[in-house]
């Protein structure tokens, strides 16, 4: 162990600065409960404990992947522009990216492992008889690569001795390149879906890429604002200032997004795309979609970096915060409110179940607890990351 | 059995001859397999696959059946093309048949009542017991009351009656019920005392049909809900009343909402139109008819208008006019569909009448595209012989003279005299199937003599029967009750002694022969073994009466030789022999028959519909005068009125009042079927129609619960606040509302219709009038 | 010979909303009694008019075997696919059950079978189709509201009630082609 200690000393350490025991025991106690969802879902079926339904396939799990999933590759954009477009000030953040990445990623691969009815099945059959027509399969292919990436940077960051600057850069770049590429994916997945007009087009794709970019900064002054208790060392205060700024900017052109998806709804009225509009202004969803997604991930946030100037890091990582947990919403209510309309109205006899001309759904208890499995996962290795591992860069 | 071994990629139809290939149609014959290059051997069903032919038994209509036997599990009910009366098709009932055998609520053996009635305490009991303890309480109610007619025996028709009758017989009560009086006794009657028969109609040629609350699309009888729409001839005009908006509503090209009870004001116009624009069949009405001077004139004095009628059944008279004139026109390919169900209202016999009335002056007889006589295959009978008993009294619901007059409550209301109706006793009693109402009524009132014991056959009284709670204190006199059955019914609930019968897909049933345009001949054989110990009536009677004969008391009022010439007929040569041979002797006129039946569950003399029995030279027709009687001889014997005339209701509705209609869904048979999860999930539990405007006023909302209240009970469930129904009447459909935990998908969901039904009847026939029930609504 | 070119062609005017054919398919294909799982539907149309003048129309349907297939196109691992006859089918046995031809389906014709651990659907009865048998829910319906066919068989009847009457699709905005045919 000490032999071992001796090699490793230059990214094992045991760091009792950082507040990572009250996370870690959050982590904890968020897989305990998370473990026992997915002893419930292997017990009795995922049928029988998902809130999932024939109108709307796809809930909770699918909003918490993109969520995790998304957040990593807008973290390994940051990364890669420190890296390979000499962003110097997000190049000093660059092992705290990479790991955060790297675990947010796999903690967003729990809630879609958990999600599909045959997680093992999807490893061989992605080999032996792939579609490449479909979104997912390329999504698919992306996040590996992506996670493949990121494994290299952490190799690299991590390695004893120097690494090249150039090599840092390719994979900095590679992981921002396929980060894209593979979150836009993520977007064609339901972009490329002509039945729900909501979904249909080039919108999520864009979307999913700035929000992601956003939330990303974001997690990191957060990040930052937990690992230095909230009084952030000097030569990081640029960092916290640019992706303050990153993230007001990112806001922004969210919010020019949000207007013209909801414009061309609203005015055009294409059927299912109003629809799905109307459940978030004044329907099913409109609690999430004015408290959550404009409320907490775009106005607050917003107001909190202008207010501040995008000085104050305390400040922005309290805007960071609040966009994260806005953003959630954000996740949730585009791929529930995608799928509301029917694809058949509710009449009698059509088995479809509707209410206002809208299908329901509400995430069960169990979806929660897979949540807390994604969730739980991120805090514990990330916090024993933190605590165990040299994350200065 | 006959068990044909399906070879794959062989259609097992196709090898029938003209008539498969007639009714499929669907270019099947072109029909190939998919290319073998690609490999769907995945796809390919499993297992040993065997199929059998056999006959529905879901409903009344007994259409074709071919099963699918995979491993000895009954698979999928597959419709058979080459029944010419059901023409390949099997509804959801019928498909839905391959669910009963394996239903976790089946009675699987003999159980004895070991609480108290109604409580659900039973023991289960060998078949040798049971049937020891049927006969020797037949034996003690036979000594006790010194009357064989004190046991009652209540049916429903079936293959496997006609050995319930054996039972009856054997025992030798004169009291027996059927469905006929709550079902179709005043049609038959009404279309009778004009034709003496009662026939079906051709809608496979009809140019116009009159449809007056037949709900074909819904209330399926086969061919008729077939011809209907599939075979719908080009132009053909179907015009249909209803208070309610129906699936067959759906389907016309006129509806008209008829105000409930008016629709003989409706027929009566229409005769009038076409009496007085001479439109009828000259000719026809020369050569066939009876006492058309005296109809005309019956028709004219009383100036039953077009205009008149509209002030009575709400139908404009410009159209009563334009129907009448169509009619006319396309006669003789004009029909006034017979029907089926009329327990509707008192009278119903009068207004039956109008409409064999009215498709006589046009001629619509018997031809094709007309209404016509039912023909049939004629079947070799057996001649077993019954011993004749001493202590046997007449039926109590013909005996009890004063009865109608006396004891059922709407009738007291509403004094008959000058309704043209008989207050005393029913007009025409048939003997087998009597008067289910007066004779509930007797046994109530002890009229004439005791009434002490019950036996059920396939019948749920407690249901059927308009208001339950009557029902229910009928039974509670009973000194005992069986009942056969094949659920815990709510009839079956409330028994001593409850019998499991097979299901019709592990039974032999015997030949029938069902008469109609394209008669046939059908008979059951089991396509799956039977499951648990259930036994078919013929085994029951049969095991019954050899206890019954081992108790001489039962045989002390008979004369010996009456009861050998029954051990020999009855018991050795019937009874004693396999079900097969019975089958074989039905059939022993026809060479090769009863092979054919085992092969194809069918057999028929011809694909063709049979027209023009009666159109002979010299054709007598079974009326009194043997012609087509419009002024009715029986009925002016009896004391009735000769011809019909349009009665008013027997009570006007009250404010606040709405008149209860009853009707069926295409997916449940009577009381029978809502505890098979397949149907069952259609529809979870009923609910009470209700007019928007109406619903409005009383402040209903759809989906709010409400209470329901007639003179004979009180029901409580959801409503359905639609356009669909007048606005004086509303409408739910019958089988909920159980009483019986036995039916454990249905008990206590929804609402019960025979609960809230009140037992007026009609009392030329003796049937139940069930839709001259009002109710009174509130939300609950 | 040509491959033949599978269709089916409903004419709603003749539908009692009976409901045969949706039982019937329950028992062909081992459907179980739940909410959810159905491969076939008839829907009630919305009652048009006011009382006394009503008008009322069903609609039977199921999936519709596109040619331009939605759910075959989003489906990552060639579960979904179509027979050359084109019958779309799903092989379970590759079946991840991620949904994404459930959210695809404009026709909502798609639901989760806990028999076969795979999104089911109406598969046009293949396994009677190999055996020379029409699909179930076209023999059950009393009216023969449904006719099953090939395309490609200038005979058929499908081609002649196409030929002779004007014919829709569901959702033609969609672009899926279908093989069900509606008459007009
Ligand atoms: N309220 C109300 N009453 C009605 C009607 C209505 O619509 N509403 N309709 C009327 C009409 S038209 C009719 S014909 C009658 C029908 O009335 P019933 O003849 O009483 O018919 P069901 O209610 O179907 O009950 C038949 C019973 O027989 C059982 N059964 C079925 N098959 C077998 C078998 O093979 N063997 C045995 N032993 N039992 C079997 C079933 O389980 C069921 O319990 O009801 C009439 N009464
Ligand atoms: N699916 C199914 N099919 C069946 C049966 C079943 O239980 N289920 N039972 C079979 C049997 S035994 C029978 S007897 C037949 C019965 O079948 P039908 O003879 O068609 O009788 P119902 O369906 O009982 O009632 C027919 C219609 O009469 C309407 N009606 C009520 N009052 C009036 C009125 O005053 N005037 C007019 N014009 N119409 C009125 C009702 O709204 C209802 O729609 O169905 C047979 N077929
Ligand atoms: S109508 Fe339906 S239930 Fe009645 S016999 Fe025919 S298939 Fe069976
Ligand atoms: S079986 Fe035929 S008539 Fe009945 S609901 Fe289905 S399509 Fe309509
Ligand atoms: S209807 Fe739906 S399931 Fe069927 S082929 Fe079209 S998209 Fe696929
Ligand atoms: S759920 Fe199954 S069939 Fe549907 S897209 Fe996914 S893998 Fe293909
Ligand atoms: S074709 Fe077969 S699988 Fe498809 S709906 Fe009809 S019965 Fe069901
Ligand atoms: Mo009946």
């Amino acid at each position: 162990m000490t032999v071992l200690k001796g090699k490793l000393q230059h990214i094992i350490r045991d760091n009792r600065e950082v507040p990572s025991l009250p996370f870690i025991g959050l982590g904890g106690l968020l897989l305990i409960v998370g473990m026992i969802g997915v002893l419930l879902v292997f017990s009795k079926g995922h049928e029988a404990v998902y809130g999932v339904s024939r109108e709307v396939p796809w809930g909770l799990l699918i909003a918490s992947y993109a969520y995790l999933v998304i957040t990593s590759t807008g973290l390994a954009f940051i990364g890669g522009l420190g890296h390979a477009f000499g962003f110097a000030s997000f190049a000093k953040m660059n092992r705290r990216i990479v790991v955060l990445a790297f675990i947010t990623l796999l903690a967003g691969f729990t809630q879609i492992g958990m999600e599909l009815g045959h997680p093992f099945r999807l490893m061989y059959l992605f080999l032996l008889s792939p579609q490449f027509k479909a979104p997912i399969v390329w999504m698919g292919i992306f996040y590996s690569i992506e996670l493949l990436i990121l494994g290299v940077e952490l190799y690299l960051i991590f390695k004893p001795g120097p690494t090249s600057h150039r090599l840092s850069a390719f994979f900095g770049f590679l992981a921002l390149l396929v980060g894209i590429i593979a979150t836009s994916n993520l977007g064609f997945v339901f972009g490329s879906i002509n039945a729900r007009p909501f979904f249909h087009g080039i919108y999520f794709p864009i979307f999913l890429v700035v929000s992601g970019i956003v939330a990303g900064a974001a997690l990191l002054l957060v990040i930052h604002n937990i690992v230095f208790k909230f009084r952030i060392e000097e030569k990081l205060t640029d960092s916290m200032q640019a992706l303050g700024r990153l993230m007001g900017l990112g806001i922004g052109v969210m919010i020019f997004l949000y207007v013209w998806k909801f414009a061309v709804s609203l005015y055009v009225e294409p059927e299912g795309a109003v629809q799905a509009a109307y459940a978030l202004l004044s329907g099913p969803l409109a609690a999430h979609f004015w408290i959550g997604e404009v409320g907490l991930a775009l106005v607050l946030p917003l107001l909190l970096i202008i207010l501040c100037r995008a000085g104050n890091s305390m400040v922005l990582g309290l805007a960071g915060l609040v966009y994260l947990l806005g953003l959630f919403f954000t996740r949730y209510d585009f791929i529930v409110a995608g799928q509301l309309p029917p694809m058949r109205q509710g009449f009698e006899g059509s088995g479809v179940h509707t209410v206002n001309g809208l299908a329901g759904y509400a995430p069960s208890p169990v979806e929660w607890m897979i949540f807390a499995l994604g969730l739980g996962i991120f805090f514990v290795l990330y916090f024993l990351a933190e605590r165990f591992l040299n994350l200065e860069t | 059995m006959s068990a044909m071994k399906m070879n794959r990629r062989r259609f097992l139809g196709v090898s029938g001859g003209a008539l498969a290939a007639a009714t499929l149609g669907s270019g099947l014959g072109q029909l190939r397999a998919a290319e073998d290059s690609e490999d769907l051997s995945k796809f390919e069903s499993q297992g040993n696959k065997v199929s059998i032919a056999s006959n529905c038994a879901m409903c009344v209509n007994k259409c074709g059946i071919i099963a699918e036997v995979i491993d000895g599990r009954l698979h999928k009910i597959n419709p058979n093309p080459e029944h010419v009366k059901s023409r390949g098709m099997l509804c959801a009932k019928g498909n839905a048949g391959a669910a009963l055998p394996y239903s976790p609520d089946r009675l699987k053996r003999p159980l004895l009542r070991t609480g108290k009635r109604g409580e659900g305490k039973w023991k289960e009991i060998s078949w040798e017991e049971a049937y020891r303890h049927a006969a020797e309480k037949l034996a003690e109610l036979k000594k006790k009351y010194t009357n064989r007619s004190s046991v009652a025996f209540a049916s429903t028709e079936g293959l496997q009656e006609e050995f319930f009758y054996y039972l009856v017989s054997g025992f030798g009560s004169l009291n027996t019920v059927r469905h006929p009086t709550l079902c179709l006794s005043t049609n038959i009657q009404g279309w009778s005392s004009v034709y003496g028969v009662y026939p079906d109609a051709d809608l496979r040629h009809a140019e116009f049909v009159v449809m007056i609350g037949s709900d074909r699309a819904q209330s399926l009888i086969t061919p008729d809900s077939v011809d209907f729409q599939r075979y719908k001839p080009k132009g053909q005009i179907l015009v249909y009343l209803d208070p309610r908006f129906t699936e067959t509503a759906a389907k016309a090209d006129k509806w008209f909402a008829v105000k409930p009870r008016t629709d003989m004001a409706f027929t009566l116009a229409m005769t009038h139109v076409i009496l007085q624009e001479e439109l009828y069949d000259k000719a026809f009405v020369a050569e066939n008819v009876h006492g058309f001077e005296q109809f005309r004139e019956h028709i004219f004095s009383n100036e039953y208008t077009p205009e008149w009628a509209e002030t009575k059944c709400d139908i404009p008279a410009e159209e009563i006019r334009w129907t009448a004139r169509q009619f006319a026109r396309h006669a003789p390919r004009s029909v006034i569909y017979p029907g089926r169900r009329s327990s509707f209202y008192a009278h119903e016999v009068y207004f039956r009448q109008t409409c064999a009335m009215l498709t006589a002056i046009c001629g619509c007889w018997d031809v094709k595209g007309a209404v016509v006589p039912k023909s049939s295959v004629s079947l070799s009978s057996h001649t077993p012989l019954f011993p004749f008993f001493y202590d046997v009294e007449e039926r109590v619901d013909k005996e009890a003279v004063g009865i109608v007059k006396k004891v059922v409550p709407s009738v007291v209301d509403c004094p008959l005299v000058g309704t043209g109706l008989p207050e005393d006793s029913c007009a025409f009693l048939s003997e087998r199937d009597g008067s289910w109402i007066t004779f509930r009524e007797a046994v109530l009132h002890d009229e004439p003599y005791p009434v002490r014991g019950f036996f059920v056959f396939k019948q749920n009284p407690v249901q059927s029967v308009p208001n339950t709670s009557k029902t229910l204190k009928m039974m509670e006199k009973m000194d005992f009750i069986c009942v056969i059955e094949q659920q815990m019914s709510d009839t079956a609930w409330y028994a001593d002694l409850v019998l499991p019968h097979s299901t019709y897909l592990e039974s032999w049933d015997p030949c029938h022969a069902l008469s109609g345009i394209w008669p046939v001949v059908v008979a059951r054989q089991p396509v799956i073994q039977p499951l648990f110990k259930t036994k078919t009536m013929f085994e029951i009677s049969r095991g019954i009466l050899k206890e019954m004969l081992t108790i001489p008391e039962l045989w002390e009022d008979t004369d010996p030789e009456g009861l050998e010439d029954f051990k020999k007929t009855v018991m050795e040569e019937i009874l004693d022999q396999p079900i097969q041979a019975y089958m074989e002797h039905q059939l022993s006129k026809y060479p090769g028959a009863y092979e054919q039946i085992l092969e194809k569950g069918v057999f028929a003399l011809s694909d063709q519909p049979q027209y023009g029995t009666t159109r002979k030279k010299g054709f007598r027709f079974k009326t009194k005068t043997g012609k087509i009687e419009l002024f009715n001889e029986r009925f002016q014997a009896k004391g009735l009125d000769p011809m019909p005339s349009y009665c008013e209701a027997l009570r006007p509705r009250k404010e606040g009042e709405y008149r209860f209609l009853v009707g069926r869904t295409a997916w449940h048979t009577h009381s029978s079927t809502q505890n098979i999860p397949h149907l069952w999930e259609i529809m979870k539990e009923n609910a009470i129609w209700i007019n928007t405007e109406e619903a409005r006023k009383l402040g209903i909302r759809n989906g709010d619960s409400c209470r329901v209240s007639s003179k004979a009970g009180q029901q409580t469930l959801k409503a359905y606040v639609t356009e669909k129904i007048r606005r004086d009447a509303v409408y739910y459909v019958n089988g909920w509302g159980r009483l019986s935990p036995g039916m454990s998908l249905v008990y206590k969901k929804g609402a019960s219709e025979a609960e809230i039904l009140e037992d007026t009847m009609d009392s030329i026939s003796g049937s139940a009038a069930m839709h001259e029930t009002y109710v009174t609504l509130e939300k609950a | 010979m040509l491959q033949p070119r599978y269709a089916i062609v409903l004419d709603t005017r003749k539908c009692l909303n009976c409901k045969a054919c949706t039982v019937a398919c329950k028992f062909e294909n081992d459907v179980p009694v739940e909410d959810e799982a159905y491969r076939i539907w008839v829907t009630e149309m919305p009652l048009q008019g006011r009382f006394p003048h009503l008008h009322q129309e069903f609609q039977p349907s199921q999936c519709q075997h596109c040619e331009n297939a939605p759910c075959e196109k989003v489906c990552p691992t060639r579960a979904t696919f179509t027979t050359e006859s084109g019958v779309v089918l799903v092989d379970y046995d590759k079946c991840i059950l991620c949904k994404a031809c459930m959210v695809a389906c404009p026709y909502d014709a798609r639901f989760v079978s806990l028999k076969h651990k795979a999104v089911e659907k109406c598969t046009m009865c293949i396994h009677r189709l190999l055996e020379g048998r029409e699909p179930a829910c076209v023999e059950t319906c009393p009216t023969k509201v449904r006719v099953f066919g090939d395309l490609n068989d200038p005979e058929s009847e499908v081609n002649r009630l196409l030929g002779s009457r004007n014919s829709y699709h569901l959702k033609p905005h969609q672009n899926t082609r279908p093989r069900l045919s509606y008459l007009g």
